[in-house]
């Protein structure tokens, strides 16, 4: 019997891949933290704390330092509040919105060639096309999806970067960058959606003789509109989220209210900008968590 | 007052919200011979069995298992007293993507320290594993030991439960349904497997099912229940057709609700 | 009685919120001020763009003085995986913890009679404080973007790898403790229940019975939040971290747009891989 065990126990069922990927991660782990220039010890020398002494320093608000006292900063904040931190807040919630509906309406036709059921020569007919016309849609099935990748591998900070040296400082750059950047997102989990639907009517569908197109809008897109909108919700909450620092590089947001107080060396008012950025975060997540849940009553 | 059967049970009722899921139950189970619990769905089986096991405390009446009261036993001795009582899922509830042999393990879970059991589960020894093929064997599955238990058919996977269960060590052997979610040829496999070991290891097994024809051939005592309350308790001699039908009956309401 | 299944109505309350987002789209245009025509660069902008994608045909090799470009990417795409590896590895064990407190997998008021302790309703009641003070801890964690909190540490300390590496850590944990809480409490619990019938810990129940089955989905997550951290990471370059983006924004204010595209490639060669690499394992954990 104890035979059988060890034979039982070497052709057990085991997956290299997984043994390879927990050893690789185990190791750069390991490196990232001996090879990765971390100098911790520096923080703690003189020069360093000298800095972190006087930054403690001016994040106090000016007129509260020496005597701190609470009204003093609830006006103060008010005041920070109502002299453009309302507005730059407001800026930055319409520049997710745009950015997130963008985002849906680029990555709603790439979703629909890029699902591998429905990116056929011959959807949902058990006979295929010939294999010239099924090759065809191979290839643009895998083009779009490699395609979305693209689109989601650079960060939105990079496009936005890279867009305002050619637009301009408006609101443009940070929609577009978000919008790129989230419609590869969408557009991945909108292909992984349409492939996860139950096939059954729309087979009957299609040998009533439905054609793509309207097979798409009148039969796809109500079965997928539920679990879409609520990756939309949930893409908005990170677009919201990014909206916040991509300010940093132009057009009058909170970021660049942020950039400008670092600049000014006011950071009391950076802090406080800092902070409603996060208010702001919480606001959308709220928001976003109140709609998926109508959404999800309303499927 | 002190009760010297496996399991007694006093004038017991339980009651969830405003629903009495037992009501007026007093039996008395002893090591003896195997009982079945039969009738429709909602009869309060599955409650009755819980209670057996402790998961779930009576709210009326007084629960005895193993001659002390259920709510003498607290923290650690509660712990034990499950470890002592194995029970079977109606839908197994194994780890699925668990070896056979770790889920047969877990069943130990109860009787071992945190780091006995952080060994147990991914350094078994070498005596652990020849008891796990032991029991194995006994079921009918020794090859599978190492297999991933989600690539078991549904029959097996319910042996694996049944290994798990008797690698508690138990005295008594509580089930669920254990049979409803396998096909008939591999039921009658499974309750023979039961009740056949629950004889040989002398264990009290309690088990509910729907399909009387194995009841009457495999078990002594059949309890038919109904509505949370007993409706008979006889050996499967005493349990005519008439009967039967009596305790399946569809009253008009219970009809009106399909 | 066959229940009538409730199919939603083509246009219904999912398509009313859709419109109200497209509406809410238009006037947040209208409120920034902005519109299409704004989209049209004007020369400058012009004369850049041509510029800057031509140059993507032709990356470069070498920098302006010579010097080869290859060692210096490396370098830095070597700097842009070990922040992510490291700020993820802390963030990883931090949320999993701060996940473990905030969800309500390790105290189950439904299991009437489980209570193996004595020690009753304070328990119960530190439990929920304990829920409800973490949720709200990892919420505040997750709200400001690393950038931010890079932004703050360069102030405070100047600039310092390991600052750059907290300032992912941070939110990172937050959103690791919410989406992991969020597995643990979506997980089916049958398993765990199981090993508590059979007189296993509350503890032993939750290691043996319900992390083994989360762990596919919590592995794929952080292969995901892993590809993030390294394009967060890749971005701190901007603020003068040695990583890829000093590179892409140095390159870029010297006009150098080869140079440019040279740093891009790289960055998406690094996701590539990564992609193609989380894909084939995460196959494996579901197979």
């Amino acid at each position: 019997m104890s035979a059988d065990i060890d034979t039982l126990w070497r052709e057990r069922p085991r997956s290299r891949v997984l043994r390879v990927a927990v050893l690789l991660a185990v190791v750069l782990v390991a490196c990232a933290w001996l090879f990765g220039g971390f100098e911790g010890a520096d923080l703690l020398s003189h020069r360093r704390l000298a800095n972190l002494e006087r930054f403690l320093h001016e994040i106090v608000p000016q007129s509260l330092r020496g005597h701190f006292e609470l009204s003093g900063l609830f006006s103060w904040a008010w005041h920070r509040l109502t002299e453009r931190g309302f507005v730059a807040a407001m800026r930055t919630f319409a520049i997710s919105l745009c950015a997130i509906v963008l985002a849906a309406a680029i990555a709603g036709p790439l979703a629909v060639n890029a699902a591998r059921n429905l990116a056929t020569a011959e959807p949902f007919l058990p006979v295929p096309g010939t294999p010239a016309r099924e090759r065809v849609w191979s290839v643009i099935a895998t083009a779009t999806g490699l395609f979305l990748v693209l689109l989601r591998a650079i960060p939105e900070y990079v496009w936005a970067f890279l867009l305002l040296a050619i637009l301009g400082p408006t609101s443009w750059p940070a929609i577009l960058a978000l919008a790129i950047h989230n419609s590869g997102i969408l557009g991945k989990l909108g292909a992984e959606t349409i492939e996860d639907i139950d096939e059954g009517p729309l087979r009957a569908l299609r040998s009533l003789g439905a054609g793509r197109a309207s097979l798409a809008v009148f039969a796809v897109f109500p079965m997928v509109l539920s679990r879409f909108l609520l990756f939309f919700f949930y893409r908005w909450e990170s677009c919201v989220r990014e909206a916040t620092v991509l300010g940093m590089l132009g057009g009058s947001s909170l970021g660049w209210w942020i950039t400008d107080a670092r600049f000014r060396f006011r950071y009391d008012e950076m802090l406080f900008l800092i902070l409603l950025g996060g208010v702001i975060v919480l606001v959308g997540d709220f928001v976003s968590f109140i709609t998926r849940g109508l959404v999800r009553r309303a499927s | 007052m002190s009760s010297n059967a496996r399991f007694e049970l006093v004038d017991a009722g339980v009651r969830f919200d405003a629903v009495d899921a037992l009501e007026n139950v007093s039996i008395r189970i002893t090591e003896a011979a195997p009982v079945a619990l039969v009738g429709p769905s909602g009869a309060g089986k599955t409650t009755l069995l819980r209670l057996l096991n402790g998961t779930i405390r009576p709210t009326d009446g007084t629960v005895w298992i193993n001659g002390r009261k259920l709510s003498d036993y607290v923290g650690p001795e509660l712990r034990a007293l499950r470890a002592a009582i194995a029970f079977i899922h109606q839908d197994n509830s194994l780890v699925p993507n668990l070896r056979v042999s770790q889920n047969v393990i877990a069943g130990r879970l109860g009787r071992m320290s945190l780091l006995a059991s952080l060994r147990a589960m991914f350094r078994t020894p070498r005596r652990e594993l020849e008891r796990v093929h032991a029991i194995l064997e006994r079921v009918g599955i020794p090859e599978k030991l190492f297999e991933r238990t989600d690539r078991l058919s549904g029959g097996q996977q319910q042996r694996v439960a049944v290994a798990r269960a008797l690698y508690q060590d138990p005295v008594a052997l509580l089930a669920d349904e254990p049979v409803s979610s396998v096909d008939p040829a591999r039921a009658r496999d499974l309750v023979e497997l039961l009740t056949r070991i629950a004889r040989e290891e002398q264990l009290t097994l309690v088990m509910s099912l729907h399909n009387l024809e194995l009841a009457r051939e495999y078990f002594s005592r059949l309890i038919g229940m109904r509505g949370g309350r007993i409706v008979f308790d006889k050996p499967p001699g005493k349990v005519d057709d008439a009967l039967v039908r009596e305790l399946y009956s569809l009253t008009r309401g219970e009809l009106a609700d399909g | 009685m066959a229940e009538r299944t409730r199919r939603p109505a083509w246009i219904g309350t999912r398509g009313r919120v859709l419109l109200l987002a497209v509406l809410a789209a238009f006037w947040a245009l209208w409120f920034l001020g902005i519109g299409p025509s704004d989209l049209v660069p004007n020369a400058g902008g012009l004369r850049i763009a041509k510029r800057f994608f031509a140059a993507a045909f032709h990356p470069a090799f070498f920098t302006e003085n010579g010097d080869a470009l290859l060692p210096i990417l490396l370098t830095a795409v070597w700097r842009t995986v070990a922040f992510a590896t490291a700020a993820v590895s802390v963030a990883f064990v931090a949320g999993i913890v701060l996940a473990f407190f905030g969800s309500t997998a390790w105290w189950s008021p439904e299991r009437a009679g489980g209570e193996t302790s004595a020690r009753g309703p304070w328990l119960f009641r530190a439990r929920v404080t304990t829920y409800v003070t973490v949720r709200a801890v990892t919420a505040f964690l997750r709200s400001i973007h690393e950038l931010f909190w890079a932004v703050i540490f360069l102030a405070a300390f100047g600039l310092n790898n390991l600052t750059a590496v907290i300032a992912i850590t941070i939110p990172f944990t937050g959103t690791f403790a919410k989406v992991f809480s969020e597995i643990i409490d979506e997980t089916p619990r049958d398993s765990a229940e199981a090993l508590l019938d059979a007189g296993a810990t509350p503890l032993a129940a939750f290691a043996f019975g319900l992390v083994p089955r989360a762990l596919p989905d919590v592995l794929a997550y952080t292969m995901y939040r892993f590809e993030c951290g390294m394009r967060s990471s890749a971005v701190l370059g901007f603020f003068g971290y040695d990583t890829l983006g000093l590179y892409i924004r140095q390159s870029f204010d010297e006009t150098q747009y080869a140079e440019v595209w040279s740093s891009l490639y790289a960055l998406l060669m690094l996701v590539l891989v990564f992609e193609a690499a989380s894909r084939v394992v995460r196959r494996r954990l579901v197979a």
